[in-house]
C-alpha cells in the first residue's frame, strides 16, 4: 500500500504553476526525503497532501483517502509540522500539550509528556521564550503524540544551527525506529538525510526529477572520469545526468543502466548528496553542499 | 476547541473588560448623582408639563448642571466599534502568524475550527455591548424621561442598535483581516469603516427609514403633544415674520415677534412612538451587513487555499 500516491498533479498559483505534472508513490513505512531548491514546489506538495490546499490539476491519495474531501477521517491519521513550525507564542508548554490532547482523540498523552520531559523543557515555559530548535521539537511532540501513520513534516531543520538539526532529526528517528509510520520530509539540505531517509524524491523546476529508494538510486548511480571525450558513446546506453569537462579529463555522472564496460572510464561510486547536486545542476566535481540560503 | 477559542482571545476579552470598567468608572459616578438630582428636585411630575414656568426652571437647570456629561456621552459611539475589532483581532491574528495551519492540521475540521472562532468572537461581542447597553440605558434614563431618546446621541446609546454597531464593526474587521491577514492594519481599516458607516447612517440614512411627519401650528401656541420628544429633522417659520416690523411693534423676543406678526411654525418630525421600528431597522440592516461580512470571512478562509 502507499502512503501517498499523486496523478498528474498540479497546483496553479495566478498565471504560475507552483507544481506540475506530479506522478509520485510513496510507500507506506518509508521515509521520504523530498529535496530541491526554494520554489521548487516543496511546500506546495506536502500543503496538498496535507489538504491545506487544493489541486488545480490531478489528484492526490494519501492513505486511500482524499485529503480535505474526506478531511474528518484523515487528519487524525496524519501528522504535520508546518515550515517554520508555528505554535502559539503566548501558550506555555503545557497549553500546547492541552492543545494537542483536546483537538486530538486519538492523542497519545503519555508519548507527549514523555518526550517533553526527555528533552527537559519547563511545562510552564512560553513556547516564545524557547529556542528555534526546542520549538522545532515540541512541533515535533505535537505531531507524533497523534501517533499517526504519515508524518509530514515541511522544512523542520531549515532554521536550525547544525546541533538543533542533528537532534532534530535523531529524535525523529527514534520514532520512526518505535512506531511504524511513513515519514515525508523535505528540505534543501542535503546533509544528513541519507542517515535519516530510504527514499527520495527530487523536486526541481515545480516537477518530480528523480523518485526512488535511496539504496537503489545510489546503487545505479556512477561518476565515470576519463581522457575529455565526447560523452555521446556512454548516453547510448546510460543515462547521463551532468558532464562536466576541464582541460584534461570529462566527468560523467550517469545513472547506469546495467555495467559499464568501457575500459576508458574510470569508475567511482557517488553518495547521496553528489546525485541530488548533480540532478540540481551544480557541478559533479564542484560538491561542496550547496545548501541555497534563503 | 471552544477552550482553544477562549484561550486565544484572552487578551482581547481583558481589554474589553478594562474598556467596560472605564465606561462604567465615569457612568455610575454621574449616573448616581443624576438619578439623585432627578428625585430629589421632583422633577418626575414635570415631565409632561415642561411648559410650566417653575418647571422650566428646574429642567433647566437640571439640564445645565449635567451637559458636561449630555457632551460627553458622544465619544461612547466610539466604544461599540471597539469592542467589534477587538474581538475580531485574535482570528486575524491566527490567519497573520499562520497557527490556523496547526489547529488545521489536529483532529478536529476545518469547518468546526473556523465556526467556533467566529461563533465565540460573535458571542463574546454581544454579550460586551449588552453590557454597554445596560449601562447606558441606566445612566440617561433620568434624561430620557425629560427630552425623550430620539435625539442623536441618545437615539444612538439606547435600544439595540448598539448590538448591530458593535457586529458590525466585529464582521468588517473580519471580513478585512480574512483577506488581507495582517491583524493590525485590518482592524483600523475596520475601525475607520465603522466609523464612517456610523457618520453616514447618522447623518444621511436615518431619516430615510420612516416617512417624518408634519405638522404647521400657530407660533403663539405650545408645541402639539406629537412632536414632544420627537425627533426633528427640521424646523421653519412659515408666515409675514417681518425682523423690522416685529420691533416697531415692540416685540421683545423672537417668540413674542412671531405671535405678534401670525407667523406659524412649521416641524418635519418622527414621533417618539416610532423609536422601536426606527431602532429596528437600523440594528437589522448594521446586523445584517454584519451576518454577512461575518459569513464572507468564514467562507473565504476556508475556500480560498
Amino acid at each position: 500500500m502507499n502512503a501517498i500516491r499523486t496523478e498528474g498533479l498540479g497546483k496553479r498559483y495566478g498565471m504560475t504553476w507552483a507544481l506540475r505534472d506530479c506522478n509520485l508513490e510513496i510507500p507506506a513505512g518509508s521515509v521520504t526525503a523530498l529535496v530541491g531548491p526554494n520554489g521548487a514546489g516543496k511546500t506546495t506538495l506536502l500543503k496538498l497532501v496535507v489538504g491545506l490546499t487544493r489541486p488545480s490539476a490531478g489528484s492526490v491519495d494519501v492513505l486511500g483517502l482524499v485529503p480535505r474531501e474526506d478531511e474528518r477521517e484523515l487528519m487524525p491519521r496524519l501528522g504535520f509540522v508546518a515550515q517554520d513550525h508555528p505554535l502559539h507564542m503566548g501558550f506555555s508548554v503545557r497549553d500546547t500539550l492541552s492543545l494537542g490532547r483536546r483537538l486530538n482523540p486519538g492523542w497519545n498523552d503519555d508519548l507527549a509528556r514523555q518526550r517533553i520531559e526527555h528533552l527537559r523543557l519547563p511545562l510552564e515555559r512560553k513556547i516564545g521564550q524557547l529556542s528555534g530548535g526546542q520549538q522545532a521539537q515540541v512541533a515535533l511532540t505535537l505531531a507524533l503524540a497523534k501517533e499517526p501513520e504519515l508524518l509530514v513534516l515541511d522544512e523542520p531543520v531549515a532554521a536550525l544551527d547544525p546541533l538543533a538539526r542533528r537532534e532534530f532529526l535523531n529524535s525523529l528517528m527514534e520514532a520512526v525506529a518505535e512506531r511504524e509510520m511513513a515519514v515525508v520530509l523535505s528540505s534543501h539540505i542535503v546533509t544528513d538525510l541519507e542517515r535519516v531517509c530510504d527514499h527520495l524524491v527530487i523536486l526541481s523546476d515545480s516537477r518530480p526529477l528523480l523518485v526512488g529508494p535511496i539504496e537503489e538510486l545510489v546503487a545505479s548511480h556512477r561518476l565515470l572520469t576519463g581522457p575529455v571525450a565526447d560523452p555521446a558513446e556512454v548516453a547510448r546506453v546510460h543515462d547521463v545526468v551532468r558532464a562536466t569537462h576541464t582541460k584534461r579529463q570529462t566527468s560523467l555522472l550517469v545513472r547506469a543502466n546495467g555495467h559499464v564496460y568501457d575500459s576508458v572510464w574510470e569508475l567511482h561510486e557517488v553518495d547521496l548528496e553528489e546525485i541530488v547536486l548533480a540532478y540540481l545542476g551544480y557541478g559533479v566535481a564542484e560538491h561542496e553542499p550547496r545548501a541555497v540560503t534563503r | 476547541m471552544i477552550w482553544l477559542g477562549w484561550r486565544q482571545q484572552r487578551t482581547e476579552t481583558l481589554i474589553a473588560a478594562a474598556l467596560l470598567a472605564l465606561v462604567a468608572a465615569i457612568l455610575v459616578p454621574s449616573g448616581i448623582e443624576m438619578a439623585h438630582a432627578y428625585t430629589r428636585d421632583g422633577l418626575a411630575h414635570c415631565v409632561d408639563m415642561t411648559q410650566g414656568p417653575t418647571c422650566g426652571n428646574v429642567v433647566s437647570s437640571f439640564e445645565q448642571r449635567f451637559s458636561k456629561y449630555t457632551a460627553l456621552i458622544g465619544w461612547f459611539n466610539l466604544v461599540p466599534g471597539l469592542f467589534g475589532v477587538a474581538f475580531a483581532a485574535p482570528f486575524v491574528l491566527e490567519l497573520e502568524r499562520g497557527t490556523h495551519r496547526l489547529a488545521w492540521t489536529q483532529s478536529i475540521t476545518r469547518r468546526r475550527w473556523v465556526t467556533t472562532k467566529l461563533a465565540l468572537a460573535v458571542g463574546s461581542t454581544v454579550l460586551v455591548a449588552g453590557a454597554l447597553i445596560v449601562i447606558l440605558v441606566w445612566w440617561r434614563a433620568p434624561l430620557v424621561r425629560l427630552d425623550g431618546r430620539m435625539d442623536g446621541s441618545a437615539f444612538d446609546s439606547q435600544g439595540t442598535v448598539i448590538f448591530g454597531y458593535s457586529l458590525f464593526a466585529l464582521g468588517l474587521a473580519l471580513a478585512i483581516g480574512a483577506v488581507w491577514r495582517r491583524a493590525v492594519p485590518a482592524v483600523m481599516v475596520a475601525y475607520v469603516g465603522y466609523f464612517i458607516a456610523r457618520i453616514f447612517t447618522d447623518s444621511a440614512l436615518r431619516q430615510h427609514f420612516v416617512a417624518p411627519r408634519s405638522l404647521t401650528w400657530p407660533a403663539g401656541q405650545a408645541q402639539p403633544a406629537a412632536v414632544q420628544h420627537a425627533w426633528v429633522i427640521s424646523q421653519s417659520v412659515v408666515g409675514p415674520l417681518d425682523r423690522a416690523t416685529c420691533l416697531k411693534q415692540g416685540a421683545a423676543s423672537i417668540k413674542q415677534c412671531l405671535a405678534l406678526s401670525g407667523g406659524s411654525i412649521h416641524s418635519v418630525f418622527v414621533p417618539a412612538s416610532k423609536f422601536w421600528v426606527l431602532q429596528g431597522i437600523e440594528t437589522g440592516l448594521f446586523g445584517g451587513i454584519a451576518v454577512a461580512l461575518i459569513a464572507f470571512a468564514g467562507w473565504w478562509t476556508l475556500y480560498r487555499e
